[in-house]
C-alpha cells in the first residue's frame, strides 16, 4: 500500500496540489478494500495509468515502419485505422464511414469522416488517406506488414474531398481486413512529411491519446487528446478518453513486471507468463484478459529451402519426433491449448488435422532410415555422407516467452532421441532477423498477426520468399509450390464466402500435409490488470488493448 | 602444491609463517573445493539422474527425497544439473583465469623488462583498461566477437588481465633490483637464464595466490555472462544459465534459482577463503 502511494505521489509531485494528493491517498486506500458490483458504475474522468510492456521496445513509434506487434500495442492508443471489426468479426466504421467494392473487384471507393482532425490540426480527408497509402508503399519507409497488406493496391484516386478510390491489380477479398489493422493506421500527412527519424519519435494521428515524450529504454508518455471525436463504432462512450495520461513502461523481466503489478506500481501488464497467470488467478486485486491474436498460430516453421529439410521425409520425421503436448500442459499451466492448424483458433476458416502431428518416435526413426540417414555417430546423432543431422534453431528471446523456450528445449530433447541435433541459439531481435536474412536457420518460430485467413498468402505464397523493403520475408518455411500459390491467389480474390472457405481449406491441407509447419498453440496474448482498472478491452482486430474507454475506479 | 613449495624455497624468511594452523573456514573451504573437484571429474558418480533427461509431467517439483534440489520446468533433476554444471562453470572460470594470467605475463614482462618506453606504453594501456569496469570490458568483447562459450571465456580472461599484469610488472621490477639478480649478473648468467631462473618464478608466486582469489571472481563473471544468455546455449547445465532459466519462476519455484546460486556462492567463498589463507602464509 505504501509503495503504491509513494510512487503515485512521486509521479504527480510537480503537477498537482495538496487536494489531489489527498484524493490520491484516499483513492489509494480504497483500492485495498474488496470491491464488488463495479460494472454499472459511472466512469470517472482523470488520473494516470501505468502500463508495463514485456514486449520489445519499438525502434520506431510509427507502425508503418517495419510493422510489428510491439508497435501495434502502443500505436493503438494514438493512431486509428479506417475500419475496425466488431466482436462477430464484421467490418465496422472507424475513420471511414462507408466503402464499396466495384463490380469487377478491381477498385474500392472509401469515404472518410469529414469532421475529424489530426492532433496537429491537419484535417482528415481523402488527400490524407492517399498520403498514407503512398507512405506505406514507399520503399524508403521500409514497411513490412503494411506493405504486404497493400500489395494489390496499384494506385489511388481522389474522388472528392472525403472520398478516395483504390485501384487494385487483382480483386482483394482481404482488403478491408487488412485496412483494419493498426499497421495501416492513418497518420497526419503533414507529420509524414517530416524526416523519418522525427516521425518515428512522435507520430501524429487522430487517436484518443498523443505521444508526448519517449525516453528510450524507459517509457513513453501519452497524454489525452482533448479534441478527440473519432471512436470506432463499437466503443462504449464518445468524446475524449477518461484517462488524463498513460505512462507506457518497458519491463522486460516477467517476474519484475508482475511484482510491479502486485505492488500497484503499474496498473496493466502485457505478456503475462503462464506461471504468473496461474498465481494471479488467486489474487483478488488482479484481473486477467485473455485475447488470442488472429492470423497464424504459434508454430515452428521448417526451412524447406535447404538440406536436410528439403527432403519431405526428414520434415515428417522431425514432426513425429517432437513431443509437444506434454510440454504444453505442464509449462503453460493449462492456459494454452495445443493447435493443429496453421491458423489461430480465432480464425473461422482455420483447418486442423491432429493426425498429422502425433508424437511417434518409431515412425520418425523409420522415416529417417528411409531418407538415408540410417547411421548414427558416437553421440547418437544421425549421419549421412559424413554430414551430421543437425538443425539450426535461432530463437528470438523478445518474441518467444521463457515457457516457449523451455518447450523448444523439450522438443530438442525428444528430437535427440530420434537422432536430430538441434542447436538452440537464443538471440536478441536484431541478431535473430540477421540469422533469418542469411538463411541461417532450419527451424524458426515467428509469430505473424494479421486479420483474416489472408495471412496464409503472406506466409506461404512463394512471393513471400522475396524480402519486403524492411528486409523481412514472411515465408520462413520457404514453401515454393505452384499449386499452393494458385490456391492462395484465387482465395484472396474470391468474394463468394463458400468458395473462399473451400480454397483456403485446400491450401491449408497442402501446407500441413507437406510438413512445413509444426503448430504449437495460439499466439498467447494475456494481459493482467488491477481490478481498479475499468473498461479495458482488446480490439477485435489484432487484439491490442485500447485505453479509450478505460477509467480508474480508485 | 609442488610449484608453491619450490617457490617458497627460493625466498628466505617465509618458513616461520608456513606452519600456521589451518582454520575451520579453511577446512570447510577445502571440503567444498574437494567436492567441486569430484563433481568436475566424476559428475556421473555424484548425480543420480541424467542432467538433460526431460520429464514434463514432473516439472516444478519442490525439493524432495527423490529430487533433493527439486526439478525444473522440464522435470529435470536440479541436483544432477548442478553437479554436471560444475564442469562447464568452473572450467570457464579456470580457463579464463589462465588466459588472464598468460596475457598478464606477456604485458607485465614487457613493461618490467622492456625498457622505459615499453613500460610507459603498457602502463598507459593498463590504465585505460582499468578505467573500464571488468565486466563491461567482457561485454564489449562479446559484442564484437559474438556470444558463445569460447568468447565468454576469453572475454572474462581479457577483463581480468590488467589486474594481474600490474602485479607482475611490480614484482618483476622488485626482483630485478634484488641481490640475487645482481649476483647472477656478476656470475655471468645470460639474460634469458636470469629471467627464467630468478625473475619469473619469484614474480609469479604472489600471482598464484591472487589467482586463487580471482578464480572465484571469474566463475561469478562467467555465470553472469551465461545469465545474460551469452554463454552456453540450452540445454546445457551451467549455473548461470540455470539461474537465468529459474528467474522467471522465482516466485513459484524458488529452488530453480536458489541451488545453482548457492553453488556459485560456495565456489566464490571457498576460493576466497583459500586464497586469503595462501596469501597470509606465502606473501611477505
Amino acid at each position: 500500500m505504501s509503495t503504491h502511494f509513494k510512487s503515485s505521489s512521486a509521479r504527480f509531485s510537480t503537477a498537482v496540489g495538496a487536494v489531489s494528493v489527498a484524493a490520491l491517498l484516499l483513492a489509494g486506500c480504497s483500492s485495498a478494500e474488496p470491491q464488488d458490483g463495479q460494472s454499472g458504475q459511472t466512469p470517472v474522468s482523470g488520473g494516470e495509468l501505468v502500463y508495463a510492456s514485456g514486449d520489445a521496445e519499438p525502434t520506431c513509434l510509427d507502425p508503418h515502419v517495419g510493422g510489428n506487434y510491439p508497435q501495434a500495442l502502443v500505436s493503438t492508443q494514438y493512431l486509428e485505422p479506417l475500419v475496425s471489426l466488431n466482436s462477430d468479426g464484421e467490418i465496422i466504421p472507424w475513420l471511414a464511414t462507408s466503402w464499396e467494392e466495384a463490380e469487377d473487384g478491381l477498385s474500392w471507393t472509401i469515404t472518410v469522416r469529414d469532421d475529424v482532425k489530426f492532433t496537429d490540426g491537419t484535417p482528415l480527408n481523402a488527400e490524407a488517406v492517399k498520403a498514407n497509402i503512398e507512405h506505406l508503399k514507399d520503399p524508403e519507409t521500409a514497411s513490412s506488414t503494411g506493405f504486404l497488406a497493400l500489395a494489390k493496391v496499384k494506385s489511388t484516386e481522389i474522388v472528392s474531398e472525403d472520398t478516395i478510390r483504390l485501384n487494385l491489380s487483382q480483386p482483394d477479398s482481404a482488403l478491408l481486413e487488412s485496412l483494419s489493422q493498426p499497421w495501416l493506421a492513418i497518420e497526419s500527412p503533414a507529420a509524414l512529411e517530416r524526416p523519418k527519424e522525427e516521425n518515428c519519435e512522435a507520430p501524429v494521428g487522430t487517436g484518443p491519446f498523443i505521444v508526448d515524450e519517449w525516453v528510450k529504454q524507459n517509457s513513453i508518455t501519452l497524454v489525452r487528446n482533448e479534441d478527440y471525436n473519432s471512436p470506432p463504432a463499437d466503443a462504449a462512450h464518445e468524446g475524449p478518453a477518461y484517462l488524463e495520461s498513460i505512462t507506457w513502461r518497458f519491463i522486460p523481466d516477467s517476474a519484475s513486471r508482475y511484482a510491479a503489478l502486485q505492488s500497484g506500481e503499474v496498473d496493466v501488464i502485457d505478456n503475462a507468463q503462464p506461471d504468473t497467470i496461474a498465481s494471479a488467478e488467486k489474487n483478488e486485486d488482479i484481473e486477467h484478459l485473455d485475447a488470442p491474436r488472429p492470423g497464424a498460430s504459434n508454430r515452428i516453421e521448417l526451412n524447406s529451402s535447404k538440406a536436410p529439410f528439403n527432403d519431405p521425409l526428414v520434415r515428417e520425421a522431425f514432426i513425429h519426433s517432437a513431443n509437444v503436448d506434454a510440454g504444453i500442459s505442464s509449462l503453460f499451466f493449462d492456459a494454452a491449448e495445443r493447435s493443429h492448424s496453421a491458423l489461430s483458433s480465432v480464425e473461422e476458416l482455420g483447418y486442423a488435422d491432429p493426425e498429422l502431428f502425433t508424437y511417434d518416435p518409431e515412425e520418425a526413426n523409420r522415416l529417417l532410415d528411409e531418407a538415408g540417414w540410417d547411421k548414427r555417430d558416437s553421440k547418437g546423432y544421425r549421419v549421412k555422407d559424413g554430414q551430421q543431422l543437425s538443425l539450426e534453431f535461432p530463437v528470438s528471446t523478445n518474441q518467444s516467452i521463457p515457457a516457449e523456450v523451455s518447450l523448444f528445449e523439450q522438443i530438442q530433447a525428444t528430437a535427440k532421441e530420434v537422432g536430430f541435433k538441434i542447436d538452440l541459439n537464443l538471440l536478441d531481435l536484431s541478431s535473430w532477423y540477421g540469422a533469418l536474412a542469411e538463411n541461417n536457420y532450419d527451424l524458426v518460430s515467428a509469430p505473424y498477426t494479421k486479420v483474416g485467413p489472408d495471412v496464409l498468402r503472406i506466409l506461404y505464397h512463394s512471393d513471400g520468399i522475396v524480402p519486403a523493403p524492411s528486409g523481412y520475408f514472411a515465408n520462413l518455411s520457404q514453401v515454393d509450390n505452384a499449386e499452393l500459390d494458385k490456391l492462395l491467389t484465387q482465395a484472396s480474390q474470391e468474394t463468394d464466402p463458400d468458395q473462399r472457405a473451400a480454397l483456403y481449406e485446400d491450401a491449408q491441407k497442402l501446407i500441413l500435409e507437406g510438413y512445413y509447419v509444426l503448430p504449437l498453440y495460439d499466439q498467447q496474448n494475456h494481459f493482467l490488470y488491477r481490478s481498479s482498472v475499468e473498461g479495458l478491452r482488446a480490439l477485435p482486430t489484432v487484439s491490442t488493448p485500447t485505453f479509450y474507454d478505460v477509467w480508474l475506479n480508485r | 602444491m609442488s610449484m608453491m613449495s619450490k617457490v617458497r624455497r627460493r625466498i628466505p624468511g617465509r618458513t616461520s609463517q608456513a606452519h600456521r594452523k589451518v582454520t575451520v573456514p579453511e577446512m570447510l573451504a577445502g571440503a567444498v573445493v574437494l567436492f567441486l573437484v569430484a563433481a568436475v571429474a566424476f559428475p556421473a558418480a555424484l548425480a543420480p539422474f541424467d542432467p538433460l533427461a526431460i520429464n514434463p509431467a514432473d516439472g516444478f517439483q519442490g525439493p524432495s527425497l527423490e529430487h533433493w534440489f527439486g526439478t525444473d520446468e522440464s522435470g529435470r533433476d536440479i541436483y544432477s544439473r548442478v553437479i554436471f554444471g560444475a564442469r562447464p562453470s568452473l572450467l570457464i572460470g579456470a580457463v579464463a583465469t589462465a588466459i588472464g594470467i598468460g596475457l598478464a605475463l606477456v604485458l607485465g614482462s614487457l613493461a618490467g623488462l622492456g625498457g622505459k618506453a615499453l613500460d610507459f606504453g603498457v602502463g598507459r594501456l593498463l590504465e585505460v583498461l582499468f578505467a573500464l569496469p571488468g565486466l563491461l570490458l567482457a561485454l564489449v568483447f562479446i559484442a564484437i566477437a559474438g556470444p558463445g562459450v569460447v568468447t565468454s571465456t576469453v572475454a572474462v580472461g581479457l577483463s581480468t588481465a590488467p589486474g594481474y599484469a600490474r602485479i607482475i610488472r611490480g614484482q618483476i621490477i622488485q626482483v630485478r633490483g634484488s641481490g640475487m639478480v645482481e649476483a647472477a649478473v656478476v656470475l655471468g648468467r645470460t639474460r634469458w637464464q636470469i629471467v627464467r631462473r630468478h625473475l619469473l618464478p619469484n614474480a609469479l608466486s604472489p600471482v598464484f595466490v591472487i589467482a586463487t582469489l580471482g578464480l572465484g571472481q571469474a566463475v561469478v563473471w562467467a555465470s553472469s555472462l551465461s545469465f545474460l544468455g551469452l554463454g552456453e546455449p540450452p540445454p546445457a547445465a551451467e549455473w548461470g544459465a540455470m539461474l537465468a532459466a529459474g528467474r522467471t519462476y522465482l516466485t513459484t519455484a524458488w529452488w530453480m534459482t536458489f541451488f545453482p546460486g548457492l553453488f556459485i556462492v560456495f565456489t566464490a567463498a571457498a576460493s576466497t577463503v583459500l586464497g586469503r589463507g595462501l596469501q597470509r602464509r606465502m606473501v611477505r
